[in-house]
């Protein structure tokens, strides 16, 4: 059975909507985007959160928004990431509120988001796409178990590093 | 798995408008690729930036809780979009629409969609006044905003500043 709320510890997983944009434009126009493709205006980063919802429609799975049980507040997103022009399947994830980052928050969400994207959604392996001096996701990505996958493709223009997941097997 | 848009689907003699669904994008991306889309944010050759497109056309409805509709001749196949539209950064509520082929262009179809779309806009969701942004160099549109009894509102803000705001009548079908 797909689920489309994971719980964890201190968090909750749910599908992105209305509730999130405010937090949402608000990290898209910041310099916290920058590895992320932003910082973007207003009108671009409303139309980045809607891709992300509708993202959910065209391919059945998405990103997450992470909530904190404590505060009621989307403190990022974290999920499954697949547009038409992506070589694999991603796991990917932005922490959008600066004050919950060194709390494993990050690392709480993307572990429940790959246990459902193997369990429920059945991938067999995932990636993620993340910028090269984006030290903070490779220090997540490591934590995660995933390594350097040199001779993986790599989406879209800018250079990027791929790290690969251990595959499901490897996890239980 | 499957995760659906929530909205109503309106009907016409000839029309069904339904909620955009993924099948939608080989014929979104074909009409991106060619000129016609040039009013409406194209051409986009790139597939990849299509799909994001696409993907926040979509993601227009959860996040508004209404938005454009597909025009389904019957076939399933999309011939273009209609409806309201809201994007963050526009001055005021829009009506659009787009056919994306030139041989659904002028059989009406976008003026009998508006016999449907009016009465969801007025009745269901409640606007008192609606306004189609269009270039200067959109004859086409200009023709069908004029078709529906809309008028050049010169003081009305676009998106962009070269629009121009034609302001449909509040409350029902001009004939």
């Amino acid at each position: 059975m797909t689920s489309l709320l994971l719980t964890t510890e201190r968090l909750i997983l749910r599908k992105p909507d209305a509730r999130d944009t405010e937090a949402a434009i608000a990290f898209m126009t910041s310099e916290r985007a920058r590895h992320v493709g932003g910082p973007l205006d207003e009108r671009q980063a409303w139309r980045a959160h809607a891709k992300m919802v509708g993202h959910w429609v065209l391919r059945g799975f998405g990103l997450f928004s992470v909530v904190d049980k404590a505060t009621d507040r989307t403190v990022g997103i974290s999920g499954a990431y697949y547009p038409i022009d992506w070589p694999e399947k991603e796991l990917g994830w932005h922490i959008w509120d600066p004050a919950c980052e060194g709390k494993g928050i990050a690392y709480e969400a993307a572990l429940a988001a790959r246990r459902w994207a193997y369990e429920d959604l059945g991938w067999t392996t995932a990636v993620s796409y993340i910028a090269p001096e984006n030290d903070r996701s490779i220090a997540l990505a490591k934590r995660l178990g995933a390594t350097l996958d040199e001779d993986a493709d790599r989406p879209g223009h800018s250079p990027c590093l791929v790290y690969r997941h251990p595959a499901p097997e490897a996890l239980s | 798995m499957t995760v659906t848009l929530t909205g109503p689907t309106l009907t016409t003699e000839r029309l069904t408008l339904r909620l955009p669904q993924a099948s939608d994008f080989e014929t979104l991306a074909a009409f991106f690729e060619t000129d016609r889309s040039k009013f409406v944010g194209g051409p986009e050759r790139d597939r990849g930036k299509s799909w994001r497109i696409f993907g926040h056309i979509v993601g227009h409805w959860p996040l508004r809780g209404w938005g454009s509709f597909v025009i389904d001749l019957g076939d399933g196949k999309p011939a273009g979009m209609v409806g309201p539209w809201f994007p963050e950064g526009w001055p005021e509520r829009e009506i659009g629409w787009s056919l994306w082929s030139q041989e659904h262009e002028g059989n009406g179809y976008i003026v009998e969609a508006m016999s449907a779309i009016y009465p969801y806009i007025w009745n269901d969701l409640g606007w008192d006044t609606a306004v189609s942004n269009i270039e200067p160099d959109n004859a086409a549109s200009i023709r069908t905003a004029e078709r529906l009894g809309a008028t050049l509102d010169p003081n009305a803000e676009g998106p962009d500043e070269t629009d121009l705001v034609y302001r449909h009548k509040p409350g029902g079908y001009p004939k």
